[in-house]
């Protein structure tokens, strides 16, 4: 059952925005948890094993969104605004011809983009006078389907982890979750930028730990690296074939709190987007059944669709904000590192973009992320990025020192930092705890002879008991290594030294680390 | 147009590629009049017919043999020459138009490389006229980036930051250079590519091309990329001209990259023997490019063999100085304090060259020898008769704790530094083992701090 990723998103065979016939192929270790899409509320998850039609980068192949125009009725006879018949005007004025657009091609882009307007009824509000020319659209256009065919090298992506067995029952954790069915997410790709996250580009294959198969396609991973990117799927479709659409954005006209997922492939109509002050209900809504239920693969398709209905309304606020902060954090705590890694992307843009939210917060989150994937680059990156005054603020602080000690192999100060740690950070070390506590382990092997009291080790390596850090050793190590004396149990070092060193080494290289000099 | 033709005709009669090469500079700093004489009037047609005449009337007359095919791809190169240099005369303000731009220069010149390049795989260009492909290269790297610097400070490009629900400032930024790169991979590709025999083979310009995009993926930050074209030249291995073969220029600065990108995936030694190389046969005027090579060849040997530059090393380096030196001085000293003051003070410009992350393991270096010194000061054992008196070998955990403490220059408990020591031991920086229900630490009796001579 183990299929095999296509380099890129086919379209479906139909373009509209019914219930598409695809499904996505299953991985087979999966990095990040997969959220199948819906099918229909008060139906139990079930995972689906349809396997994708694959083909080659369809991107080329721009279904121009707004030929939505096509389903119209023909020629409605439109009584033109002075502002519409300007910008045609304009468009075939000597002093705009471009000599690379030609007649027709104008004729058609403004058709395409009239018609587009008309459809959403925009076409009076749309500024027309400040508006690109269809020559500049249609430029802009064949410079992105430059990009998209143009061959990047595959590179080797940075990826997600899947999410840890989380052995611990304390209440801050999550269990591990229900990575029952293969499911891949929901999202396309960004294929012309497959070039780019250029910060991420030293590392290493994704650690999958906990999964029996090392080996990770590299079109996986290179899936991964698009779903953490994130666009969330419908804001690339929306942007490739198209030019930058005109200033007017869609408003909604969808009354209903929740509605489905499901991945755009043309132009959303109005009466099935949700304005803005319905979204602010919905997101109550699932903030208090998320708390009530905690069904995720419901909560993670609805905050899907309220992201994307947020998307296609061109809103980018301080709720946009909030939704993708919120999404995160669950994530976060499902060990939904796909997920997480989209909102980021998001978050990311719109703190740069001056939008305001828990920047510190994510900024912290990055950091350990980094950590987690041993991007050495980004890492560096993201250390360059803070100013002093954040440097010093708490959650990044403590990032930052768990970054320290790590580089040092000082466990002893990370199992401390371990301890408490700001937000929700916590759930972001789990994810690499295991490979530090099994370094620790090697070096103590190395260093501490004959033997050390159990109860050390599990102080010293953060284990909720003595019981846990038993476990942990027998897992790797067996039972032979652990001896009991009268009054407390002790773990041998001197002949443990080997298999840890073993374990660790491949630990580590599944994150590709070079060990320490 | 008339400077160009006489350039050309000379050029081509002695087969000298590097002034054919010349022919197609733009440098508008250092000659403005003469490529305002080569615009001309602006005039499309006139020029079209002055190419004309050169490669179909007058060169043949000459003597000069050049087939209908190549004439046809050199009228087309120059015609784009043409094209883009009346660009940038706009652009750099020395012809009165205001509907130039970076942007527009940067589209134009990409035309101009995608002819020399065609000349090579349709219009049969002979190998030796390469350097005309470098200059193609090398400019237009340089007009991507003045173009994207352009952009940045448009009003476009703010307006499209808040309005663009897929505008990412990151991928923005660089958005031409990123092109630009995909045009560099071709000229790469048609060198490497060339099945000609060697003599007459492109393979000769391949280290240029992979020089200019070594360099365009640095600044693009994306070393993987880069990764991918070592990997290419090491699979073309066969038929391709080593690399000592290669003027030196060329060979160092390949080697620079390659040392660097080794450095940066955290393979040192490797990165230690590049950067090495580069080091030795690097020009000794080329003072930046030397700074340059050791700013990685510092940290690089400091975590391979533990040493640190010397003075004298440094001296001609005052950037350099200001960088190492305080971190070598309290590395030597075994200051731990300071070694930490030394690398926050310079941190900025460690982690804009991308060296912190190593640099920062020299702790351990300094840790190791403040280890030492206890040790040392420990003092001798009672020597067993007629045999060396050796150094005591069983030392508390307390005393090591101390020791830190006062190097450190804040608190630390002993779990934390027995943890320290853990690591020194297994990082081969000491040798022996702690016994910790004892408190003490049992030091190896020969070489307990190897390559420290104790």
């Amino acid at each position: 059952m183990i299929p095999v990723h296509s380099m890129s998103w086919a379209e479906s065979a139909s373009p509209s925005l019914q219930a598409p016939s695809y499904t996505y192929p299953s991985t087979m270790s999966p990095a990040y948890t997969p959220v199948s899409v819906r099918q229909g509320f008060g139906q139990a998850y079930t995972p689906q094993s349809d396997y994708y039609a694959s083909s080659t980068n369809s991107f080329n192949s721009p279904t121009m969104a707004p030929s939505s125009s096509d389903q119209q009725p023909q020629q409605q006879k439109f009584d033109w605004p002075d502002s519409v018949r300007s910008y045609v005007q304009r468009s075939f004025q000597s002093s705009n011809v471009d000599p690379s657009v030609s007649d027709t091609e104008i004729k058609a882009k403004l058709k395409e983009t009239i018609r587009y307007t008309q459809d959403c009824g925009t076409m009076y509000t749309t500024d027309w006078d400040n508006m690109p020319l269809p020559q500049v659209m249609i430029k802009t256009q064949r410079r992105q389907e430059l990009m998209q065919s143009a061959a990047a090298p595959p590179t080797v992506a940075e990826s997600d982890r899947p999410t840890t067995v989380s052995a611990s029952s304390n209440p801050k954790k999550r269990k591990s979750s229900d990575l029952s069915g293969p499911e891949p997410l929901g999202t396309t790709t960004v294929p012309w930028r497959s070039g780019k996250t250029l910060e991420d580009r030293i590392t290493k294959p994704s650690n999958t730990m906990d999964s029996p198969l090392a080996a990770k396609s590299k079109f996986q991973k290179n899936a991964e690296k698009r779903l953490r990117r994130g666009d969330g799927g419908y804001q690339s479709t929306y942007r490739s074939p198209s030019p930058p659409l005109p200033t007017g954005p869609i408003v909604g006209l969808n009354e209903n709190l929740e509605k489905r997922y499901l991945r755009l492939t043309a132009a959303p109509k109005p009466s099935d987007v949700r304005p803005e002050h319905v979204l602010h209900k919905t997101l109550d809504l699932l903030k208090k059944k998320w708390r009530k239920d905690g069904n995720y693969n419901y909560i993670c398709d609805q905050f899907k669709s309220l992201r994307q209905d947020l998307t296609v309304q061109r809103i980018k606020n301080e709720f946009t904000v909030s939704v993708y902060e919120i999404h995160a954090r669950i994530a976060l705590e499902k060990g939904d590192l796909g997920e997480y890694n989209q909102c980021q992307t998001q978050l990311r843009a719109l703190y740069r973009a001056g939008v305001k939210g828990n920047a510190i917060e994510f900024k912290a989150y990055r950091i350990l992320y980094f950590i987690h994937t041993a991007n050495r680059t980004a890492l560096n990156d993201a250390i360059a990025d803070l100013t002093a005054a954040e440097k010093e603020e708490i959650p990044i602080k403590h990032a930052l020192s768990v970054r320290s000690a790590l580089a040092l192999g000082n466990y002893h100060k990370f199992f401390q930092l371990y301890l408490d740690v700001p937000n929700m950070g916590a759930y972001l070390i789990d994810m690499f705890v295991k490979r530090e506590r099994l370094a620790a382990l090697a070096n103590m092997c190395k260093a501490f002879k004959p033997d050390l009291k159990l109860r050390y080790i599990s102080e010293e390596l953060g284990f909720e008991s003595d019981t846990e850090a038993a476990q942990f050793i027998i897992d790797h190590a067996g039972h032979d290594m652990l001896q009991e004396r009268p009054d407390h149990v002790i773990f041998l070092t001197g002949k443990a030294g080997q298999l840890f060193e073993e374990a660790r080494a491949e630990a580590f290289r599944r994150v590709d680390l070079k060990g320490q000099i | 147009m008339d400077y160009l033709i006489q350039d050309f005709r000379a050029a081509y009669a002695e087969l000298r590629g590097d002034r054919l090469a010349e022919t197609l500079r733009p440098d508008v700093q250092a000659y403005p009049s003469k490529l305002l004489s080569v615009w001309g009037r602006g005039n499309y047609r006139d020029v079209k017919g002055d190419l004309s005449f050169l490669f179909y009337n007058n060169l043949p007359r000459s003597g000069l043999s050049i087939s209908r095919d190549e004439a046809a791809g050199w009228i087309e190169v120059y015609l784009a020459y043409w094209k883009a240099l009346g660009l940038i005369l706009a652009a750099e303000g020395i012809r009165d138009n205001d509907q130039s731009s970076w942007e527009k220069v940067y589209e134009a010149w990409k035309d101009l490389t995608l002819q020399i390049i065609r000349g090579y795989t349709n219009h049969d260009f002979e190998n030796w006229t390469i350097p005309c492909l470098y200059i193609a290269g090398k400019y237009l790297r340089q007009f991507a980036i003045r173009a994207d610097e352009e952009r940045k400070n448009s009003n476009e490009y703010s307006d499209a930051a808040v309005m663009q629900d897929d505008f990412d400032p990151e991928s923005e930024e660089h958005k031409l250079l990123e092109d630009c790169a995909r045009h560099l991979n071709r000229i790469f590709q048609t060198c490497l590519n060339d099945r000609a025999p060697l003599e007459e083979s492109r393979k000769w310009g391949i280290y240029y091309a992979i020089n200019l995009l070594f360099k365009t993926y640095f600044k693009l930050n994306s070393a993987s990329l880069s990764k991918n074209v070592l990997m290419a030249i090491s699979a073309g291995r066969g038929d391709m001209p080593t690399l000592d073969k290669f003027p030196k220029s060329q060979q160092v600065t390949f080697k620079y990259y390659e040392g660097v990108l080794s450095f940066l995936e955290e393979n040192y030694v490797e990165a230690e023997k590049h950067l090495t190389m580069a080091w030795h046969m690097c020009h000794k005027d080329a003072k930046r490019n030397l700074e340059l090579i050791l700013t990685y060849l510092v940290p690089c040997h400091l975590l391979t063999t533990h040493t640190l530059p010397s003075p004298q090393l440094l001296e001609p380096f005052p950037r350099l100085q200001r960088l190492f030196l305080p971190l070598a001085t309290a590395i030597k000293k075994a200051d731990l304090r300071a070694f930490d003051i030394a690398l926050r003070d310079g941190e900025d410009e460690f982690i804009r060259r991308r060296i912190y992350l190593t640099l920062e393991r020299g702790r351990d270096i300094a840790l190791r020898n403040l280890l030492r010194r206890v040790f040392i000061a420990g003092g001798f054992e009672e020597a067993k008769d007629g045999a060396q008196p050796v150094r005591r070998t069983r030392v508390p955990v307390a005393e090591f704790t101390a020791a830190v403490k006062i190097s450190g220059g804040e608190d630390i408990d002993s779990d934390e530094v027995e943890c320290l020591m853990a690591n020194m031991i297994y990082k081969n920086l000491m040798k022996g083992y702690i016994a910790h229900e004892r408190g003490f630490v049992v030091l190896s009796k020969n070489g307990a701090f190897p390559g420290t001579g104790v």
